[in-house]
């Protein structure tokens, strides 16, 4: 016995080995050191940002779904909370746009950290509100704001991450 | 050779050409694209700090197990099928969590752009580990019964 887990031992440490190595000459190899997940940020210069407010950018569902596993990215939902229970994207914060005050502070509090935000709603149009109010309250310049263009409706029909049915963990509304 | 004994070694040999050609080919597809592949990974949310590292070792080791199964020599063939129900077990593990937790991901199963991770994919799965503890037992050292000795008894 003690021969095969040796040897399946000696297999799968060969197999990562030669994978190492074979990644340091591969032309679109991961790196190792520096990895971060793709995402199609565009930076904003510290003086563009201190000039200007950032502009609220629109976001394809693909675009979208490159920031998912971006720890510096945070999605809100800005529909009702029936219909962020019927399907939401995945880990996305749910803050419609009739929040009270207080949620819209709780949803600011959880940007700590971030460095983009995408908000959606049925249409492009919907979550416009909710992002300007965002980054007028946000007092984050150094955030960049989107919204998914074509709204959740588009995001479904792309086939991309979603959660769906009701939410048990959620307390309130803003935890995804 | 007894039919029961032949059966078993067609069995074998099909189990070891499907998986061996599964992993191969599953592990080709991942190697074409490493970034892509640790994204995917980094999206199960299981352990994403070391997904850069998966997406580099995974598709060679698959392609080693994969290989090893169908031309290795014998005594190579049975590691590289614990190699592949551990590997099976792994993907087992990480598209179950993705179920339960409902996220809806790709699954990264054959390099980039797969499907979304599904109970579907869950069953597949299953029938992969089941394939290999079926693979990994049918191959198992066997005793050889010692024969009656030749001849007739003396006296």
């Amino acid at each position: 016995m003690s021969w095969l887990v040796l040897r399946t031992f000696a297999l799968l440490v060969g197999g990562a080995a030669l994978g190492l190595l074979i990644n340091v000459a591969h032309p679109h190899g991961v790196r190792l050191a520096s990895y971060k997940p793709a995402t199609s940020c565009v930076q904003t210069t510290t003086a563009q940002a201190e000039a200007t407010p950032a502009p609220i950018d629109v976001l394809s569902p693909t675009q979208v779904a490159n920031l998912c596993a971006d720890p510096r990215a945070l999605v809100v939902d800005a529909r009702t909370a029936e219909e962020f229970a019927e399907g939401h994207v995945a880990g996305a914060i749910h803050l419609p746009c009739a929040s009270s005050r207080g949620e819209a502070s709780a949803a600011l509090d959880l940007m700590t950290g971030k460095e983009i935000l995408v908000v959606y709603g049925n249409q492009t149009g919907d979550a416009q509100p909710v992002a300007e109010e965002l980054r007028s309250r946000g007092g984050r310049p150094d955030v960049r704001y989107a919204v998914l263009e074509g709204g959740f409706g588009a995001w479904n029909r792309s086939g991309f991450a979603c959660s769906s049915g009701p939410c048990p963990d959620c307390q309130g509304t803003l935890k995804p | 050779m007894s039919m029961t004994a032949r059966v078993g070694a067609i069995v074998t040999g099909l189990l070891r050409a499907g998986l061996g050609g599964l992993l191969a080919i599953a592990g080709l597809l991942k190697l074409r694209e490493p970034s892509v592949f640790a994204t995917e990974i980094a999206n199960y949310q299981l352990l994403p700090g070391i997904a850069p590292y998966l997406a580099a070792t995974l598709p060679t080791t698959e392609i080693l197990l994969g290989v090893g199964l169908v031309i290795f020599p014998t005594r190579w063939r049975r590691p590289a099928a614990a190699g592949a129900l551990v590997f099976f077990l792994t993907f087992l593990i990480a598209v179950s969590s993705a179920v339960l937790r409902h996220i809806n991901i790709s699954c990264g199963c054959f390099g980039a752009g797969g499907e979304a991770v599904s109970p579907l994919t869950l069953g597949r799965n299953l029938s992969l580990v089941a394939s290999a503890a079926l693979l990994l037992y049918l191959d198992r050292p066997r005793i050889i019964p010692v024969g009656r000795p030749v001849g007739r008894p003396v006296g």
